[in-house]
C-alpha cells in the first residue's frame, strides 16, 4: 500500500516539477470550453444526425436508420465529389507548391527589387475568396471576359473561350484560381525555409563544381525537406477544403463538374434542407479526410527520414 | 509598397548579381510572371474608376476617372457600418484567442506527461476538420444554447476554428522559452497566473505576431460563418456585404460598381499590409517554419 503510494509519487514527480505542476491544467479550460461545446461535440452530432431525417426547421424528426447512407452511395453523389476534391487537390497542391518553390528560388538569388516582386507575388493572398471569385469570374467570362477579349485581341475568337461552362475543364479552372490566391504564402513559407540554408555549404558546392542546378536539386532541396513537407501538408489540408470557388463562381456545375465535398455539404444541407443527409455525408466526407491525412503523414514520414 | 522593402533587403548590404544574359533571363521571367499575376487586380482597379455605364472594354486601361461607381458601391454596401462591423468582430476574436490560445499554450507546452502531449493532439487534430463539413451540427448547438444571432455570433466560431493553429504554435513558443526564468519567478513567490501573465506571456510576443497576423486575415476575409449566422444587413461583414454582388458577377453592365466594391473589400487589409508588410512576411513563416 505504502509502496504503492510512493511509486506513485514518484511517477508524478518524475514528470512534473513543483513549478510545472498540473495545477497549470487550470489555464486550459477556456480553450476547452470553446473546442469541446463548439468544435467537438458538433462533430459527435454530425454521426447522431446522419440517422435521422431531420430537416433543420421541424424537431419531431425520425430515426432512419442506414437510409442516408444508402441513398448518397446509391445515386453516385459521394463518388462525384470525392473525385472532384481530389482532382482539386492534387491541381492545386502541385501547382501552388511548384510555382512557389520556383519563384522562391527565383527570388532567393541576388536580384534586385526583391521586396516588390515578393510583394506583387504575395499580393493575391490578401484578398477575401469572395472578391477573387469575382474577379476571376470576370476573368473567365466568354466574349467580354479578360482572357476571351485578349483572345479576341490578338485576332482569335474569345466568344468559345468558356472554361466555367464547360464540365471537362471547369474544376481545373477553379482550383487555378487557388492557385493564384494561395502560391504566395506557399513562397514566402519556400522563402523562409531557403534562408536557413548554411551560405557555407553552398560554397562548399561550388568548390566541388556544382552549377547552380545542382546546387538547388542536391544541396538546397534536401535541406529544406522540412519545409516541403510542411507546405504540402498546408496545401493538401487547403486543397480537400475547396467550398469558395465552386460556391462563388460555378455553383457546383456545369452539372455537377465542380462539386466538391465541402460544397455537396453545404447544398444538401442548404439548398435542399435535407440535415440529415448532409450529416451523413459529412461522416463519409469525415472519414475520408482522416484517411487522406493517415495516408499522407506516413508517406511524409517514410520520404523525409530517406532523405 | 517596393521602396518600404526595399528598404530592409538594403539593410543586408547585398551584393546583387552581375548582368549576364542568364540573369537578364531570371529578370525577364520574374517580371513576366508578375504581370501576369497582377493583370487582373490592374484591371479591377482601372475599370472601377469608370463611370458605372462606362461598358468600353476594360482591356482600355486608365481612360477614365470617376468616383461615382465608388460612391454607388460605398452606398450599396453601407461601407462605414460594414466596415465597423469588421474590424469589430475581427478584433474581438484576435484579442480573445491571443488571450485562451496562450494560456492553454502554456500547460501543453510545458508540462512533459502525456495528458500534456494528449491535450496538444486533441487541439491540432482540429486542424483537418473543414469548417463546412461540421456546419450543421454547430448550427444546432448554437440553436439549442439559444445564442442569439447577433454581429459577435460568428466571433465564436472564428475563436473555436482558430485555436488549433493558434495553440500548436504557441506551444512551440513555449517550449523555447527557458523554464529557469519561470523557476526563479516561482521561487520569487509569483503565482501561477502572475507568472504567466508577467513571465511567459510578455516572451511569446514574435508569435503573438504571427498568430494575430495569419488568423486575423482569414477572419477578416471570412464569410462562410457570417453568411450563415446574420440575417440583419446592419450586422453585415465586408466579406458578407459582398455577396450581395453574387448576381451581377454575370451582368458586364455592373462590372464597374462590382469592381469599386471589391477595391472597397480589399482595401482595409492591402492597406494594413503596405504599413505591416515584414510583420506580415515574417509572421507568416514564422507560423510554418517555427510550429
Amino acid at each position: 500500500m505504502a509502496s504503492a503510494a510512493g511509486q506513485k509519487k514518484k511517477r508524478a514527480g518524475s514528470n512534473t516539477s513543483l513549478t510545472f505542476n498540473n495545477r497549470m491544467f487550470i489555464f486550459l479550460i477556456p480553450a476547452l470550453a470553446f473546442f469541446l461545446i463548439f468544435w467537438i461535440y458538433p462533430v459527435l452530432q454530425l454521426f447522431y444526425y446522419s440517422f435521422t431525417n431531420f430537416n433543420g426547421i421541424n424537431y419531431n424528426y425520425e430515426f432512419v436508420g442506414f437510409k442516408n447512407y444508402a441513398k448518397i452511395l446509391s445515386n453516385g453523389t459521394v463518388f462525384n465529389s470525392i473525385g472532384n476534391t481530389m482532382i482539386y487537390a492534387v491541381v492545386t497542391v502541385a501547382l501552388s507548391n511548384i510555382i512557389g518553390l520556383s519563384m522562391a528560388i527565383a527570388l532567393n538569388t541576388k536580384i534586385r527589387v526583391k521586396g516588390f516582386f515578393r510583394t506583387a507575388a504575395f499580393f493575391p493572398t490578401l484578398f477575401s475568396a469572395i472578391v477573387v471569385g469575382f474577379i476571376w469570374s470576370y476573368v473567365y467570362m466568354p466574349t467580354n471576359g479578360m482572357i476571351a477579349s485578349l483572345v479576341t485581341l490578338l485576332g482569335g475568337d474569345g466568344s468559345v473561350f468558356n472554361p466555367l461552362g464547360n464540365f471537362r475543364i471547369a474544376l481545373f479552372a477553379i482550383a487555378f484560381v487557388e492557385v493564384w490566391k494561395g502560391f504566395g504564402t506557399t513562397m514566402i513559407i519556400y522563402l523562409a525555409g531557403l534562408q536557413t540554408v548554411d551560405e557555407a555549404v553552398l560554397e562548399a558546392g561550388r568548390i566541388d563544381g556544382c552549377n547552380e542546378w545542382q546546387l538547388t536539386k542536391l544541396v538546397k532541396l534536401p535541406m529544406i525537406a522540412s519545409t516541403i513537407t510542411i507546405n504540402v501538408i498546408l496545401s493538401v489540408i487547403n486543397g480537400l477544403k475547396a467550398f469558395d470557388y465552386s460556391f462563388i463562381m460555378t455553383n457546383g456545375g456545369p452539372g455537377k463538374s465542380t462539386k466538391t465535398l465541402m460544397y455537396q455539404i453545404y447544398e444538401i444541407a442548404f439548398t435542399d434542407q435535407k440535415m440529415g443527409r448532409a450529416s451523413a455525408f459529412s461522416v463519409v466526407a469525415f472519414a475520408f479526410i482522416i484517411l487522406i491525412t493517415i495516408l499522407m503523414l506516413i508517406f511524409m514520414n517514410k520520404r523525409e527520414v530517406e532523405v | 509598397m517596393a521602396f518600404l522593402s526595399k528598404k530592409s533587403d538594403d539593410r543586408e548590404k547585398e551584393t546583387y548579381m552581375k548582368m549576364s544574359p542568364r540573369v537578364v533571363l531570371l529578370y525577364l521571367l520574374i517580371t513576366v510572371f508578375c504581370i501576369v499575376v497582377i493583370t487582373p487586380l490592374v484591371i479591377v482597379f482601372s475599370s472601377s474608376l469608370r463611370e458605372p455605364a462606362n461598358q468600353a472594354s476594360p482591356l482600355l486601361l486608365f481612360r477614365q476617372f470617376s468616383s461615382s461607381s465608388y460612391v454607388r458601391a460605398f452606398t450599396q454596401m453601407n461601407y462605414p457600418a460594414t466596415l465597423l462591423n469588421s474590424f469589430m468582430t475581427t478584433g474581438l476574436a484576435v484579442i480573445v484567442i491571443v488571450f485562451i490560445a496562450t494560456m492553454a499554450a502554456w500547460p501543453i507546452g510545458r508540462i512533459k506527461t502525456k495528458y500534456a502531449k494528449f491535450f496538444y493532439y486533441f487541439f491540432i487534430s482540429g486542424l483537418i476538420i473543414p469548417s463546412q463539413m461540421v456546419i450543421v451540427p454547430i448550427a444546432q448547438t448554437f440553436h439549442r444554447l439559444n445564442i442569439p444571432n447577433t454581429r459577435f455570433t460568428p466571433v465564436i466560431m472564428f475563436i473555436t476554428c482558430s485555436l488549433p493553429f493558434s495553440v500548436f504554435l504557441f506551444s512551440g513558443f513555449v517550449k523555447s522559452v527557458p523554464a529557469e526564468i519561470e523557476e526563479s519567478a516561482y521561487i520569487d513567490g509569483a503565482s501561477l497566473w502572475e507568472r504567466f501573465s508577467l513571465v511567459v506571456l510578455p516572451l511569446l510576443k514574435p508569435a503573438t505576431v504571427s498568430v494575430v497576423i495569419t488568423q486575423g486575415m482569414w477572419i477578416w476575409n471570412d464569410y462562410f460563418y457570417p453568411m450563415v449566422f446574420i440575417s440583419k444587413q446592419s450586422q453585415y461583414s465586408l466579406p458578407v456585404a459582398m455577396l450581395q454582388f453574387l448576381g451581377d458577377k454575370e451582368n458586364p453592365a455592373q462590372w464597374n460598381v462590382l469592381f469599386a466594391a471589391c477595391v472597397l473589400c480589399a482595401l482595409p487589409l492591402i492597406v494594413i499590409f503596405m504599413f505591416l508588410q515584414k510583420q506580415f512576411i515574417n509572421g507568416i513563416a514564422a507560423g510554418a517554419v517555427k510550429g
